[in-house]
């Protein structure tokens, strides 16, 4: 459960830039800190608010998002053999703190068999926590630090998503899958240069799909594909 | 920055809501008790790089190529080669290559970008 606390220190920065940034977007303290405990959900929030900012859209910010964070999917599935014997109302926390991070920790600890229901639900308190806090010093500190950008805080999440490339880049077929999908997103966006107008907050919404899609069909399937350990 | 309406907020913490639980707690209760076919097990394995690479194409390069696309002396102008997010995201990459650490490689990533901001504004 100590493992959780790295998590604890990086969400405080990024939480904060949220509650900056939603304060920014018209979010009250209280509206940012209800939206960040309810969805503990860091680059979906954050794709959420620019894509409702960008196109008005509740459904258009909803599916960004949800398209985003399909890799929860991903995490609870791998979860899901280690969680058989767990009862209803812990599952029901576990699930609700999925994240990038506290997945990892989780899995770290069930592969060193120091993982209970009790040390994987504070993982995921340590993390909300973290979050949550982080947000309401940021909308409340909103005012006062002014205009952020210039502090580099609007680059905090592109810069996690180039970390959390290499994190999840675990062999040479998700590197290849990872660069065509960037491919077809910059290729989308040639095509609205031309004229064929794709609004580009849904590049994500199609790339990410089509570029593991095709992963699935030109890569043969090995045992090692979700190991993880196929050597780069 | 754009103001948004206190419905879209409204519906955004109650939607984020929804959809981030829904996506989380449905496999797990569910894949908790079945097996899922292969091939969904593979096209999952590759969505969370995908989607890390699309962000990237998104966040980084796409603006980067829209800085270099406005006219030299404009404001806004960024040559590519000079471009704050690239260093910015390599950084991290490099950072986060060498420490494993999210929090470590997020603020170098973040500390070059607001570098090299600051001395292109010089």
């Amino acid at each position: 459960m100590r493992s959780g606390f790295p998590i604890f220190l990086g969400y405080l920065p990024v939480g904060l830039a949220y509650g900056i940034l939603a304060a920014q977007h018209g979010f009250t303290w209280w509206e940012a800190v209800a939206a960040s405990g309810a969805a503990i959900s860091g680059a979906g929030q954050f794709v959420a608010l620019s894509t409702a900012a960008a196109s008005g859209s509740l459904v258009a910010a909803l599916v960004a998002s949800g398209i985003v964070n399909l890799r929860y999917v991903l995490f609870s599935a791998t979860l899901s053999p280690h969680v058989r014997r767990i009862r209803a109302l812990p599952m029901a926390w576990l699930g609700f703190t999925v994240t990038d991070e506290s997945f990892a920790v989780n899995m770290a600890e069930i592969k060193r068999g120091t993982a209970t229901p009790l040390t994987m639900a504070g993982v995921g308190a340590i993390a909300w926590v973290g979050w949550v806090l982080g947000t309401l010093v940021g909308a409340l500190g909103a005012g006062r630090i002014g205009d952020a950008s210039r502090f580099g805080v609007d680059f905090a999440m592109p810069a996690m998503y180039a970390a959390l490339f290499v994190a999840l880049a675990q062999n040479r077929r998700h590197v290849i899958c990872g660069v065509g999908a960037a491919a077809i997103a910059l290729g989308l966006y040639a095509c609205s240069r031309v004229g064929l107008a794709i609004p580009q907050h849904w590049f994500i919404v199609i790339a990410a799909p089509v570029a593991a899609t095709l992963a699935v069909l030109v890569f043969k399937p090995s045992g090692r594909d979700l190991t993880g350990e196929d050597a780069p | 920055m754009t103001v948004l309406s206190r419905g879209l907020i409204t519906g955004l913490i109650i939607g984020m809501c929804l959809v981030n639980y829904g996506l989380r707690i449905v496999p797990l209760s569910v894949l908790s008790r079945v097996q899922l076919p292969q091939a969904v097990m593979r096209w999952l394995d590759y969505i969370p790089v995908a989607v890390m690479g699309a962000l990237f194409a998104t966040e980084v390069a796409i603006p980067a190529l829209q800085a270099a696309a406005t006219p030299a002396g404009a404001s806004g102008h960024i040559a590519l080669w000079l471009n704050p997010g690239i260093y910015g995201a390599l950084a991290a990459m490099l950072a986060f290559r060498l420490s494993r650490s999210f929090i470590g490689s997020t603020l170098a990533g973040v500390a070059v970008f607001a570098l090299l901001q600051w001395l292109l504004a010089i």
